[in-house]
């Protein structure tokens, strides 16, 4: 990742109905204020390079406390209940406690388990989730890495993590656990087809794999010229694919706590199961944020910024401006994705978990033709109009 | 050596240590499901490389195929018929060992020779880095769209024959006379060679 | 290639128009192989209606696409040659003569199959559209130009070839056949793409064959002959050469009987048409050391072949066996690099299409009829049932090259062709073999005919009575009867043949440059 950031595209095919404002550029003002001090361009360059990173390894940890917190609150409101109280105002602290809690038990490995497989596999399901984060933008250049390939990425990185749910379930030497993780590949390689099929169509319109081009494809009309109203049966496609990807209800069945336990995750405790724990939630977050990024405009505000820059009369490369609109940028992106989150966590409480047979019916049977249906509808709009639908 | 170059030669020694290693892994274990998670490894140092030399969507599409689909069908594999059996012992194991050992001891060393010795001169195409998903798109539907194109009948039937093989449903009577199926039509008088009705092992 | 690359290259996102695109693919090329692929892609949606309707429909349907494709081959007969996409296929004549032994194969096993199938109580239409598959692999490989298009030509080839081996899932053999036919055949296509990368280095990035030909005769010597092995060991797998023969007699003894006469004919004219492309056509600057190869293979393809079939007791057993034998007499053929050479392996490979597939009708008869398929079985047959005894007689003649069958010709032809050439130990050591494969062959007919019919096996004694009103058996026997007719007359007609395939070898501009080279190589040392 290192070489190809040094590398972004030059000149990415943007076919926007209007102008793409400049944004703020992170990078550029940060290498520009060491060089004033004296450094290097490359020095400048190198101190810069672990600092996005960083950020969003913070930015997801503290998403996914966020996470917990919420799943607590809204599922204990659905249950007529309280939930969390004590742990800070509104038990906000509750999802540290949980995890100091999980910091400090005992690593248990069991004594006819394959110790090294079973300290591998949570540390590969987690990899690659947190390495995705690298193409999600929160504004035109507040991502890490705008690499050409950006949303395809994404899919290939996440085709990792069934290996290390199998590694599990197998290294755990217990059948439920070795079920659980045959039935996580299982679902994870079969609904990856409809959800880079459904990809595949948004790319179509965008002309571009780049997750920043996507966006900015979605940035011509407000809330008008989102993906969602293009993409319908993709948006719900998608949606359906990623809650599977994450084995989220009414796909849990991995997990499935009246058949298997707890699935591949049996044996585990400690701070390795903190890291399931984790890679799930940052999955869910990463695929809410990933929707409102394909579907719902990314950081883009229901009006556009820059509509709302020449009602105020202010002209959109002044400096306030600029960082103005790169917060409502953030704030949207986060605040789209926690409603996704938020739609999640209903649906865990008031779906049935499907059966092992009926999901992968749904997802061979159903999804797959449908997506591919959607993917030849998305090509014949986009020959018949290509105005509206990425020319 | 600036930081760039440096960087991508300490890449390429992880990338190559981790790939040789990983693919002894896969041929030497005796245990076959480190074979299978170990050739993971391999396909993602390949990925690993693939990048290196500035060939992201190739990479990527090494990690979606490689690791993602053929690696975690050949682990779905290994895991659905992990059952221990007592093979009969072939005669003269070790013996084959070395000879196979020496073979490829032998076509290694000429391939390395003959790689050393031979003056890559050519420089090839240029590298086109991020553009390279539009290059790839434009050949496939151009002076590769032959091979493209059929592909997809490989694929298919490919697809068709899995499930022709892996169905149970073998009718039980000729369709047109109604007699019964008779699928030892050759010669029948010599037993098979695989075992067809495998002895009823007592339940563990 | 890189004239394209740097037209696309230099144009950057500016691909040709539609018209122009369309224009240039000259993709009318592969309309053989489309016809095959609709027959297939009809005969997999007629499937679906029914097992009834699919054993009902889906024999016209495959007639109708491989008669079209037929069709289509004769009128692209010395047409003007034009590459098609981008240099990826070319349909010589060289292509269109084999790729009309390939269809032609498929038909006449077709034809052998309906019965055979059904009596298995296996799918009819699934059985049709792998072997079709199959079909359209092997014919694009004929024509195929491109490394990228040889290649997959060739696993589409082989992994329809591997599904059909193993159509059988009752019948261990067959699993155990198909079995060992993947692992072979997946090894070679390994070994295939090693000598293809070290191909596409030596050349700084090109896969068509005609620039890997100019950049061989300028590369360094000890990386092309590396990749020459490399290459040649797949060809060699595919027409089943020896060494490179171990998994034919499993494969034939273990596949449905069909299956073997389509993969000894079919898959082996593919084989041969690949040899001609990659070795005539792109290492004619390797011309003595490939040659010094094939030599090495064809002599050890015809003794062994020949000489482990004498001990056989399986008929298909043995018919393997002889297989690598005739592969070895095509491969003189080859080594020669004259005029006449490629035309009598052209000749030699269409008799052997009608000879072979008589021999395997007449054995699938035998075998409906009684489930046996050892020679000793055979004993006594000719009282029971004239027209196997006949026909199988009268095939396995012309395989052995007795005068005036229509091997003997091409046989003949193959030999003088070698002899002319100063070819003499390959000569002398195929008329040796066909020598000792006329022994076996006889022995056979022997069986057949001679026995006094108390002596007559317990499997012909309790022969059933003829009938031929079952659906697809008048298919078979239709095949049956024309191989046989075309074996028996063809000889003495041959004369069409023999300018048929000096058309063959005069329209296809490979050949003609190795004939060239070589001619002018002979008047230089003359």
């Amino acid at each position: 990742m290192v070489i190809t950031t040094d590398c972004l595209l030059a000149a990415p095919i943007v076919t926007t109905l209007a102008a793409v404002p400049p944004g703020l550029d992170l990078e550029a003002s940060f290498e520009a204020a060491f060089q004033g001090f004296g450094l290097s361009p490359g020095a400048a360059h190198l101190l810069w390079l672990p600092l996005p990173m960083l950020l969003v390894l913070v930015a997801a940890v503290v998403g996914v406390l966020v996470n917990v917190w919420l799943e607590r609150k809204i599922s204990a409101a659905v249950q007529q209940r309280i939930g969390p109280e004590y742990a800070g105002a509104l038990g906000v602290l509750q999802p540290i406690a949980d995890g100091l809690k999980l910091l400090f038990k005992e690593d248990v490995i069991p004594a006819r388990a394959d110790g090294l497989l079973f300290t591998l596999g949570p540390v590969l399901v987690l990899i690659p989730v947190i390495l995705s984060w690298l193409v999600v933008p929160f504004g035109q250049h507040l991502l890490i890495s705008n690499v050409g390939i950006g949303i395809f990425l994404w899919i290939s990185l996440s085709s990792i993590q069934p290996i290390g749910l199998l590694m599990s379930g197998y290294a755990s030497n217990n059948k439920y656990s070795l079920l659980g993780g045959l039935r996580a590949a299982a679902q994870s390689i079969s609904y990856e087809i409809p959800l880079a099929l459904a990809v595949l169509a948004v790319v179509m319109m965008s002309n571009s794999l780049s997750t920043v081009d996507i966006v900015n494809q979605q940035s011509g009309a407000g809330i008008l010229s989102w993906n969602i109203w293009r993409q319908p049966v993709g948006f719900v496609i998608f949606w359906i694919c990623a809650l599977a990807e994450c084995e989220r209800l009414p796909f849990d069945l991995p997990e499935a706590e009246e058949e298997l336990v707890a699935g591949y995750q049996t044996e585990y405790s400690g701070m390795k199961f903190a890291l399931f724990y984790l890679g799930s939630y940052i999955n869910l977050v990463l695929s809410a944020l990933l929707v409102s990024v394909l579907y719902l405009g990314g950081w883009g505000f229901p009006l556009p910024v820059e509509w709302l820059a020449g009602w105020l009369h202010q002209p959109i490369d002044a400096p306030l401006v600029q960082l103005i609109t790169a917060s409502v940028g953030i704030v949207m992106t986060v605040l789209k994705a926690y409603l996704l989150v938020f739609l999640a966590i209903l649906l865990r409480w008031t779906t049935p978990r499907v059966r092992i047979d009926q999901l992968l019916d749904l997802g061979w049977k159903f999804l797959l033709p449908i997506a591919l249906v959607n993917l030849l509808v998305t090509a014949a709009l986009k020959l018949a109009f290509p105005a509206v639908f990425g020319g | 050596m600036t930081i760039a170059s440096f960087t991508q030669l300490i890449c390429f020694s992880i990338l190559s240590i981790t790939l040789v290693l990983g693919a002894l892994g896969v041929v030497l274990l005796p245990n076959i499901v480190y074979s299978a998670f170990l050739l993971g490894g391999v396909f993602l140092s390949v990925a690993g490389l693939y990048l290196l030399l500035n060939a992201s969507f190739v990479a990527a599409a090494q990690v979606l195929v490689y690791v993602g689909a053929v690696n975690v069908l050949i682990l779905f594999a290994i895991m659905l018929v992990n059952k221990k059996e007592n093979l009969a012992a072939v005669p003269g194991l070790p013996l084959r060992r070395v000879l196979s050992g020496l073979v490829c001891g032998g076509l290694l060393a000429l391939l390395i020779r003959v790689a050393f010795t031979t003056p890559w001169a050519l420089p090839g195409p240029s590298p086109v880095g991020e553009e390279a998903t539009i290059r790839i798109g434009e050949h496939l539907f151009s002076d590769y769209l032959l091979p493209f194109e059929l592909a997809s009948v490989l694929l298919l039937m490919a697809m068709i024959g899995a499930i022709v093989l892996a169905r149970r449903d073998v009718f039980s009577s000729d369709i047109v006379t109604g007699a019964p199926v008779d699928q030892g039509l050759i010669e029948k008088a010599r037993t098979p060679l695989l075992v067809q009705n495998p002895v009823q092992e007592p339940v563990r | 290639m890189p004239t394209l690359l740097a037209d696309l290259g230099g144009a950057g996102l500016g691909m040709p128009s539609m018209g122009d695109l369309s224009l240039q693919l000259n993709a009318g090329a592969i309309a053989p192989e489309v016809a095959v692929l609709l027959a297939l892609l009809i005969s997999l949606l007629v499937d679906l209606a029914g097992e009834k309707a699919a054993s009902r429909w889906v024999p016209p349907i495959c007639y109708g696409g491989l008669g079209a494709a037929l069709v289509l081959l004769a009128l692209q007969w010395n047409s003007p040659l034009a590459p098609s996409f981008f240099g990826g296929f070319l349909a010589d004549n060289l292509a269109v003569a084999f790729r009309a032994v390939v269809a032609a194969s498929t038909l006449i096993t077709l034809l052998l199959s309906w019965r055979y199938v059904e009596r298995s109580g296996t799918p009819v239409g699934e059985y049709a559209a792998i072997l079709l598959a199959a079909t359209v692999g092997a014919m694009i490989l004929c024509g195929s130009t491109d490394l990228v298009s040889i290649f997959i030509s060739l696993e589409t080839l082989s992994v329809s070839s591997y599904l059909l081996a193993g159509y059988m899932k009752r019948d261990a053999r067959s699993s155990e056949a198909a079995l060992k036919y993947l692992l072979v055949g997946s090894a070679a296509a390994a070994v295939f793409l090693y000598g293809a990368s070290l191909l596409y280095g030596i050349t700084g990035g090109a896969t068509d064959l005609a620039s890997i030909a100019v950049a061989l005769q300028t590369s360094a010597k000890p990386v092309a002959a590396l990749s020459l092995v490399f290459v040649l060991a797949t060809v060699a797998f595919k027409i089943a050469a020896v060494p490179f023969h171990q998994w034919t007699p499993d494969v034939y003894e273990g596949s449905p009987t069909p299956v073997v006469a389509f993969l000894s004919v079919g898959s082996k004219a593919a084989g041969f048409a690949l040899a001609l492309r990659i070795l005539v056509g792109c290492f004619e600057s390797f011309n003595e050391q490939w040659k010094l190869l094939f030599t090495v293979l064809a002599l050890l393809s015809m003794v062994l072949g020949n000489v482990v079939a004498l001990a056989q007791t399986s008929m298909k057993r043995m018919l393997a066996y002889s297989s690598i034998g005739q592969a070895g007499f095509v491969m003189i053929g080859m080594v020669c690099g004259t005029e006449d050479g490629f035309a009598a392996m052209v000749l030699y490979m269409a008799s052997y299409l009608f000879m072979n597939l008589g021999a395997f009708a007449c054995i699938i008869l035998f075998s409906l009829r009684t489930g046996s398929d050892r020679i000793a079985d055979y004993a006594g047959l000719y009282q029971k049932d004239p027209l196997i005894t006949l026909g199988l007689s009268l095939c396995l003649l012309s395989l052995g090259g007795i005068p005036p069958m229509l091997g003997f010709f091409g046989k003949i032809y193959l030999f003088f062709a070698g002899w002319a050439d100063h070819q003499y130990l390959l000569v002398v050591v195929g008329l040796i073999t066909s020598v000792v494969s006329i022994y076996y062959y006889i022995s056979v007919i022997k069986m057949m005919v001679v026995k006094e019919p108390q002596e007559a096996s317990d499997v012909v004694k309790e022969y059933p009575a003829i009938t031929w009103n079952l659906a697809g058996m008048p298919s078979l026997r239709a095949a049956l009867v024309g191989c046989v007719l075309v074996t028996a007359v063809g000889g003495i007609l041959s004369n069409p043949l023999f300018m048929w395939a000096s058309s063959t070898v005069a329209g296809t501009p490979i050949l003609q440059q190795a004939i060239a080279a070589s001619g002018g190589g002979a008047a230089a040392l003359g």
